[in-house]
């Protein structure tokens, strides 16, 4: 069997997997091959998110307990210079590489310090886009990573695959942020409401008659299933729509 | 609304035809610095807009917004003549799989870096309901490996067909996507838009905007 038809036959076997955990197992039987023991991918919680809530972010985690604790409890998240070079949506890198490249302030050299103790010394890592515009962070470590060009393309690939994967067996219809076909018109009305702008004033900015104003703010409500006007901008807000 | 016409078409349309080639060369050339494809005239034209391929073409407001091109691959296409490093063995081929090539939406109906505008989805939409009644239900797109996670997000059956490579800054992993109806349920409902987005005839000559 050649080396892709391999990885072909790994990615097949990871979307027929029933459960988030046989999607991390199976991936990591892959990624153990090359030194990558650890896997942790979830959504990027905001700086500062509540130490509770930041486990409601993570799709796969095959993490040492320990330090998940810990790099919770220490909330090692505002600090990591893996994650920091993540969220400038980089292509696949290397723990070392960034570790290298940032300058590392003290909190970023604990982190890097403390997974060492627990047997992560390097790894690879890489951030994805969802169609909502979510940024997932994904990170493989390991004591002893050896890894070619070739392979290193190869494993990331693999893991977008699981982390896609995980997202399908994850999504319940309830959870499912649906998107919202808002005009160029309508969103430029929200912007301006949004800035405190009355009806009348919108329609003076846009050059548009104040009756068609006010109804693209009616259906921008509408659509966005708000029940009155500062609701449909914080909405549209939070959506990152405006 | 998306128009699918042929590059005959498209050339009975001067307005239509200079939008796209200039939006191309604005896209790829100007934006993405892919350097071959650079010409003085800003139009960007290859040797695939031959008589075979289908122009998709997205018109907002009376401007050209979003555009694709599909390619039979019954013969010579771009994964079979330039981007032959990134398949290992033989790529798929055949009346029900055609190539996706040059996706571009324009600048102004971009919606943020992240995400995927709805000139972006429309363009999704498009090519499913394109294909579909065509008998054509797979897709090869040379698209950078975060798109796979988004295809997967919309009940693609996604197969990749070789190694991703490095094409100057950015990645490029060359995939099979396979669909059928339910896709078009997902990409639909995940855009909630349930309308189809694929018109007959001809756009608007260009330039005349809608009154808002």
């Amino acid at each position: 069997m050649s080396h892709f038809d391999r990885t072909l036959a790994y990615m097949s076997s990871l979307q027929q997997a029933e459960t988030a955990a046989a999607v991390c197992e199976r991936l990591l039987d892959v990624t153990s091959q090359f030194g990558l023991t650890a896997l942790m991918a979830g959504t990027v919680p905001q700086a500062g998110t509540p130490i509770g809530k930041q486990k409601d972010h993570v799709l796969l985690c095959d993490w040492p307990v320990e330090w998940l604790e810990r790099y919770v409890s220490r909330n090692y998240v505002d600090h990591d210079p893996v994650v920091s070079r993540m969220k400038q949506l980089q292509a696949p890198f290397q723990w070392r590489d960034a570790a290298g490249e940032i300058r590392i302030d003290r909190g970023g050299q604990a982190v890097m310090g403390d997974a060492g103790e627990f047997k992560l010394k390097d790894g690879l890592a890489f951030p994805l886009v969802t169609l909502d515009g979510q940024v997932v962070m994904v990170s493989m470590g390991g004591e002893q990573v050896d890894l070619s060009g070739l392979e290193f393309g190869m494993i990331s690939l693999v893991a977008t695959y699981a982390v896609g994967r995980a997202m399908q067996l994850l999504i319940a219809p309830e959870r499912t942020i649906e998107h919202v076909d808002l005009t160029p018109r309508e969103r430029e009305c929200l912007k301006w409401a949004a800035v405190g702008k009355s009806e009348w004033e919108i329609s003076q900015i846009l050059g548009i008659s104040e009756h068609t104003s006010e109804k693209h703010l009616l259906n921008a409500k509408f659509k966005l299933g708000a029940v009155n006007r500062v609701q449909a901008v914080a909405e549209a807000i939070r959506r990152g729509y405006i | 609304m998306l128009y699918a016409l042929t590059t005959e078409e498209l050339m009975q349309r001067p307005d239509l035809w200079e939008a796209v080639h200039r939006l191309r060369h604005r896209i790829f050339v100007e934006e993405m610095g892919w350097e071959d494809l650079h010409r003085t005239d800003g139009l960007e034209i290859d040797q695939f807009d031959h008589d075979e391929a289908v122009h998709h073409i997205v018109i907002r407001n009376g401007e050209l917004a979003g555009y694709q091109r599909m390619l039979p691959t019954t013969r010579p296409h771009l994964l079979t003549e330039v981007l032959t490093d990134l398949y290992v063995g033989v790529p798929p081929s055949g009346p029900n799989v055609w190539e996706l090539t040059r996706y571009a939406v324009a600048t102004g109906f971009r919606d943020g870096r992240r995400n995927v505008s709805t000139v972006g989805s429309e363009l999704i939409a498009g090519f499913v309901e394109w294909g579909l009644p065509r008998g054509v239900n797979q897709v090869i797109i040379e698209f950078e490996p975060m798109w796979v996670l988004r295809a997967l997000q919309l009940h693609f059956l996604a197969r990749p067909l070789g190694y991703q490579r490095t094409y100057g800054r950015q990645q490029v992993v060359a995939t099979l996507l396979t669909f059928n109806e339910s896709t078009l349920e997902v990409v639909r409902s995940r855009r909630a838009h349930h309308a189809p987005v694929l018109s007959r005839g001809f756009p608007e000559i260009l330039g005349q905007r809608q009154a808002s």
